[in-house]
């Protein structure tokens, strides 16, 4: 009898180890590999307790600064904001930064759920680095003599609801909130906009808006926005009805305001932006998580009219995720693999395509992108800005990192990269969400 | 009470066993049983309806019974190891060893369970999770079969 006991006992051991025992493979794994227009793809993988690192938040000192190569002068261009996510620059040079947090409206639906979105918050700054003043505004910083030290700062607009995105075109200012497209009757010079808005578009945002940045831009012939809208969950599982008209880029008619999903698939895009001098839209996008360290990698794509990029069935073209259920057969058969692999968790936020004069000469026409830096996987990854070499408005080369120092040499966070733009002068600029800074990286003079 | 116990195991020397655990005299570990057994064959039922609608509320519905399952199936697991200590009788009253053996390994795979199902969709469920709900159900039958011949058949709790 008790020998029946013990054997089972044995096959539930057996079993348990069986499970704790798919190991990542992460250690040995060349990450480099994964960077580029064809990436290594490992089989996927799923865990027990998926591979969790939350580095801890110290933040700047006050003589500490990310490093740039080739000499380029790094400053901060603003300190002490409030969880600054994007940058936009006006035609008068003056800069726009958008301060913003999710609307934390996830319910708790699964006993995992509070310990994710605790751990989440974590990683995003926004448990262990919470913005110790008002956020969800914009604050404009006027540097009219273009040395990197704005002299005048002001709240353009404040409680907004979690905006990202902002794009200002014929004496109007459109902000992109989680929830809508705003649009402000605006002159570039203007220090405070108290005129209400108008709900251009309606936007998915609650319930859940689990991925709630929206990001902006305009069309090469400023008839059009285009908006990205992010997937309401990992992978689905706060079922398909949660995710009509997500994991999408959407059209915007500026003067009507009606909108259809330009292209679909994107599991969490952002920073939409045309290649300068073309009619192609890029994006960088995040991919999905809880599929192993090394999958999936996020990246940078360039977005067709009516295309479809795998989420939630497939990635990178026809991979299948194991997870999805329906499948749909036909959707996976016409899906895009993206164009350049970023590494995988890095979190690419920011895109920006260099076209000023500032910088060196190997810059221009080439992509910044933001990586706010990974929470999934042991080792971390992202937690910088790195440039993609362009050619013929093709991506030609491998992405070389071009702003780091955000971790210390003992793993700790100083600071976490997420929108970049250039500025007037051909400067740099990157918004430091956790480090609360605004970033400025220039030739020196 | 008779001279030889082997001749009427039903009423042993000096009574029946004794449960130590106790509630204003009635066993405690009887009266939380039936919260992991219930929870467990609920996730059972509810990963087969996961299984055939692929609709994501059932599986939610089974990460919820295992997991009050396993908090109110430890405290029985605790109430029950106290019975299994406080009186020699219980540990030699039939079948009670295998009782706890079963219910211990009841409570391992349960336990996996709920990590397998806290995984994002339809592999949360299907194929692992699944088979897991399904072991640990088959030993619950057999474990809960033999809990119930301590009660009825050796009179473990049963006031003499």
């Amino acid at each position: 009898m008790s020998r029946a006991g013990f054997a089972a006992g044995v096959a539930a051991l057996a079993l348990a180890a069986g499970l704790a025992g798919c190991d990542d493979g992460g250690a040995k794994f060349d990450r480099r590999t994964q960077i580029g227009a064809h990436p290594v793809l490992p089989e996927p993988h799923q865990y027990l307790v998926p591979p969790i690192h939350v580095a801890k938040v110290v933040g700047w000192g006050p003589n500490e600064a990310p490093t740039a190569p080739g000499g380029l002068r790094v400053q901060a261009f603003a300190r002490n904001l409030n969880h600054p996510r994007n940058i936009a620059v006006l035609p008068n040079g003056d800069v726009l930064v958008v301060e913003s947090q999710g609307p934390n409206l996830e319910p708790i639906t699964r006993p995992k759920d509070p310990i994710v979105s605790w751990v989440q918050k974590l990683a995003t700054g926004q448990s262990g680095d919470k913005p110790k003043g008002e956020t969800n505004r914009i604050t404009l910083l006027r540097d009219a003599d273009g040395d990197g030290v704005p002299e005048q700062r002001s709240v353009l607009l404040s409680h907004l609801n979690s905006p990202f995105g902002v794009v200002f075109a014929d004496n109007y200012l459109y902000v992109a909130a989680t929830d809508a497209v705003l649009r402000y009757p605006f002159t570039p010079g203007q220090s405070k906009i108290t005129a209400p808005a108008t709900r251009l578009t309606e936007l998915p945002g609650g319930p859940i808006d689990h991925h709630w940045t929206k990001s902006l831009t305009l069309s090469p012939d400023g008839k059009l926005l285009y908006a990205t809208v992010g997937s309401n969950s990992n992978i689905t599982e706060n079922g398909m009805e949660a995710e009509k008209n997500r994991a999408a880029v959407w059209e915007i008619e500026r003067s009507t305001g009606r909108a259809r999903v330009f292209a679909g698939g994107l599991r969490n895009s952002n920073s939409p932006n045309f290649y300068p001098g073309t009619n192609t839209l890029w994006v960088v996008a995040n991919e999905r998580d809880e599929l192993g360290p090394n999958l999936v990698p996020d990246y940078l794509t360039s977005v067709r009219d009516g295309a479809f990029y795998g989420w939630p069935y497939s990635y990178y073209g026809q991979h299948l995720d194991p997870r999805v259920r329906p499948q749909r057969p036909d959707l996976v058969a016409r899906a895009i693999p993206p164009d350049y692999a970023l590494s995988s968790h890095v979190a690419a936020l920011g895109l920006t395509f260099y076209t000023g004069t500032n910088l060196p000469a190997q810059y221009r026409g080439g992509a910044f992108i933001g990586e706010h830096g990974s929470w999934d996987r042991d080792e971390l990854n992202g937690y910088k800005v790195v440039f993609v070499p362009f050619a013929n408005a093709r991506p030609n080369g491998t992405a070389q990192d071009f702003l780091t120092g955000f971790l210390t040499a003992d793993g700790k966070v100083r600071g976490r990269p997420v929108g970049v733009t250039v500025d007037r002068s051909g400067a740099l600029l990157v918004a430091d969400d956790t480090g609360n800074t605004v970033w400025r990286v220039s030739a020196p003079r | 009470m008779t001279a030889d116990p082997r001749s009427d195991r039903t009423t042993p020397p000096g009574g029946n066993p004794r449960s130590t655990a106790r509630l204003f005299g009635h066993p405690i570990h009887p009266m939380l049983v039936p919260f992991p057994i219930v929870c467990f064959i609920g996730a059972l039922v509810t990963d087969l309806a996961y299984l055939g609608s692929a609709n994501i509320m059932w599986s939610n519905f089974s990460i919820w019974l295992i997991t009050v399952g396993l908090v109110i199936g430890g405290l029985a697991a605790v109430t029950g190891i106290i019975d299994y200590a406080g009186d020699r009788r219980v540990r030699t009253a039939g079948p009670a060893t295998l009782h706890m053996i079963l219910n211990i390994c009841v409570f391992v795979i349960e336990l996996f369970n709920a990590f397998v199902h806290s995984r994002d969709g339809w592999t949360s469920v299907v194929p692992t999770g699944l088979t897991l709900s399904i072991i640990s159900v088959v030993l619950l039958g057999v474990s809960g079969w033999l809990g119930a011949s301590l009660v009825y058949k050796h009179g473990v709790g049963v006031r003499s």
